[in-house]
């Protein structure tokens, strides 16, 4: 009698409840809020950005001004601009070279402190700092560093004999000096995340291929950069997707001057959506570098975060 | 196996690291010490390296400039959005967890949101709020342009894909039989959620509000598009000091090291869960 009512009354109580909602659909009902707030305040700006790109929008114009539907024009004329390209080929070379510095640096780093062996939970933390101080801040902080005439960088290059540069001023440094302000925030998002990859590297591997006695190159070659690989792709896509649509320290140094050299696509889109006002051409050259983006994002995060998941789940 | 002696390599190893560590700490460092230093010896070349403390442009920043002011703008602005997207998206990261919600094309829909370029979320975004901020509804809820209610939602927007990915990896981390036997004694499926699962992953949750926090502290796209002065923020206010007749570096440092001080101090509160925060829970740092 004793031991049967206990389980018996359980059982039931869980069945009936089972019957008001399957587990399918109670997920449904929890992702729901989450949903709602991305599809409104998501969805609904992407379509409205769809809504004047389709038509011709000025600003300038007044508020009674009508929203005249003009089709495809502004696509048309988004794929024959100059400046457009020219803008969004910036970007590309900006987010080429200094994702390429910031992975060579960051990877040879995250080696050397591995191999540490004082202070390296210390020296950790501290690469943290400029990750975590806003771009837009110490953007107007380098820009006094950078500063031709009373800059501690060009006091520096003076000191070792060197000639001072107009850092920010003159067109052909400008770009390399907001790549060398990228490279010095974001080396240590590479540098962390390859460092947590080097410490969770299984031990067996390493330690047969010493058994074998493989060079310390083969090994590298063999193992470390094969098993690091998934970790690296995935910081250098999520690198590559940020460097892509860089706008703060543009927005607080050089204003994408001198002339255009350091207007990057998120800056010139600004410029002419909300400077110019011209917000249908805006839209329309936003929402094809959008379909880049989320092209190249969609694809190769995909398979990444997949892969990355996956594994930790069987850890 | 490793020696115990100490080898020049070693030394050599550590004189590149701490080079590089002195470089890379340098601009805080300069701005700090900017922030205490007498305006006149702001302008000297070549510049000084000692001299005496002054405080004057803290008070500066904060008389003149309304610092405070935009300190709880930025405080109002991300503890607002921090607190709804962790309520919507520890529910639906649960789902995605427990119930594999979606299959999950629904989990990467939504990371595909949060890698959107902002600028083109924001252009509509201008004259959506511009719009709103002229009818009775918006002003109730404090939508329109130069409102906080406007930049609540877009931080929740774009912090919302992340926090759903951070909480799912902790999520993931839960035993389930815990819940089955909580089941088994009689928990409704949401009474586990409560009961058994949130104090659970209370940590990872605090995680990802700290990262949320943090990530709203210094945006700035969008407060400096769709902000003027009420609801203007931090990081937008730093910029105060680039005047017409020139930048006033001493204040714009106090403020920058306000802006940049309690951030850098919840990023080392967060070392732990830092490389996992930054890859969106993929890599278990």
């Amino acid at each position: 009698m004793k031991k049967m009512d206990y389980p018996m009354i359980d059982l039931t109580d869980i069945r009936k409840r089972k019957k008001i909602m399957s587990d399918g659909a109670y997920g449904i009902l929890l992702v729901t809020p989450a949903l709602i707030v991305l599809f409104f305040f998501g969805l609904v700006p992407l379509f409205y950005a769809i809504n004047l790109s389709l038509r011709h929008v000025d600003l300038t114009a007044g508020p009674a001004a009508k929203w005249q539907f003009v089709g495809l024009n502004n696509f048309r004329f988004a794929l024959n601009s100059d400046v457009f390209f020219a803008a969004s080929a910036r970007t590309a070379f900006f987010a080429v070279v200094s994702v390429s510095i910031q992975m060579v640096l960051g990877i040879s780093l995250a080696f050397l402190i591995n191999q540490l062996r004082w202070f390296k939970g210390i020296i950790r933390a501290l690469f943290l700092l400029p990750l975590a101080s806003a771009p837009a801040a110490v953007g107007m902080i380098w820009r006094y560093l950078y500063d031709a005439d009373f800059g501690v960088y060009n006091a520096a290059l003076q000191a070792i004999g060197l000639q001072p540069l107009n850092w920010l001023g003159d067109s052909n440094v400008a770009l390399f000096s907001i790549i060398i302000f990228d490279v010095w925030q974001w080396t240590p998002f590479v540098l962390l995340i390859t460092l947590a990859g080097l410490q969770s590297l299984p031990k067996e591997p390493f330690e047969a291929a010493e058994l074998d006695g493989a060079s310390t190159f083969k090994v590298l070659r063999r193992l470390t950069f094969p098993l690091l690989s998934p970790v690296l792709i995935l910081v250098f896509v999520l690198r590559s997707i940020d460097a892509a649509r860089l706008y703060d320290p543009i927005a607080t140094t050089t204003r994408g001057g001198p002339g255009a050299v350091t207007e990057t696509i998120t800056y010139f889109l600004y410029r002419v959506g909300l400077k110019q006002f011209r917000l249908d051409q805006a839209s329309a050259m936003a929402l094809i570098i959008l379909f880049v983006i989320i092209v190249f994002a969609g694809f190769m995060l995909r398979r990444l975060m997949r892969q990355q998941s996956e594994r930790a789940r069987f850890n | 196996m490793r020696s115990k002696k100490i080898t020049a390599i070693d030394i050599m190893r550590m004189s590149i690291v701490i080079a590089i560590l002195i470089i890379t700490l340098f601009p805080i460092y300069w701005m700090i010490t900017t922030s205490v230093k007498p305006t006149d010896i702001i302008l000297m070349t070549p510049p000084a390296f000692f001299f005496q403390p002054t405080f004057e442009h803290y008070k500066y920043a904060f008389e003149q400039a309304n610092f405070a002011h935009y300190i709880s703008n930025t405080l109002i602005v991300a503890l607002g959005s921090t607190f709804i997207v962790i309520v919507c998206g520890s529910l639906a990261s649960y789902a995605f967890a427990r119930y594999n919600t979606g299959g999950g094309n629904l989990m990467f829909f939504i990371l595909t949101t949060r890698m959107m370029p902002a600028i083109a979320v924001v252009m509509p975004f201008f004259v959506i709020f511009r719009t709103a901020g002229n009818t009775a509804i918006g002003q109730f809820l404090q939508l329109g342009l130069d409102r906080l209610g406007t930049l609540i939602v877009c931080y929740t927007i774009f912090n919302l894909p992340f926090a759903i990915w951070l909480m799912h990896s902790f999520f993931q981390d839960i035993p389930t039989e815990l819940e089955d036997a909580a089941r088994l004694d009689g928990y409704s499926r949401f009474k586990v959620f409560i009961k058994v699962v949130l104090p659970l992953a209370a940590p990872g949750i605090a995680v990802t509000a700290i990262f949320c926090l943090l990530f709203s502290w210094n945006e700035f796209l969008f407060a400096s598009i769709l902000t003027r002065d009420v609801a203007r923020t931090i990081t937008v206010g730093v910029g105060d000091f680039w005047t017409q007749r020139g930048i006033l570096w001493g204040p714009l440092s106090a403020a920058a090291t306000v802006c940049v001080a309690p951030m850098i101090l919840f990023a080392l509160l967060l070392q732990r869960w830092i490389v996992r925060g930054l890859t969106f829970g993929a890599v278990r740092g």
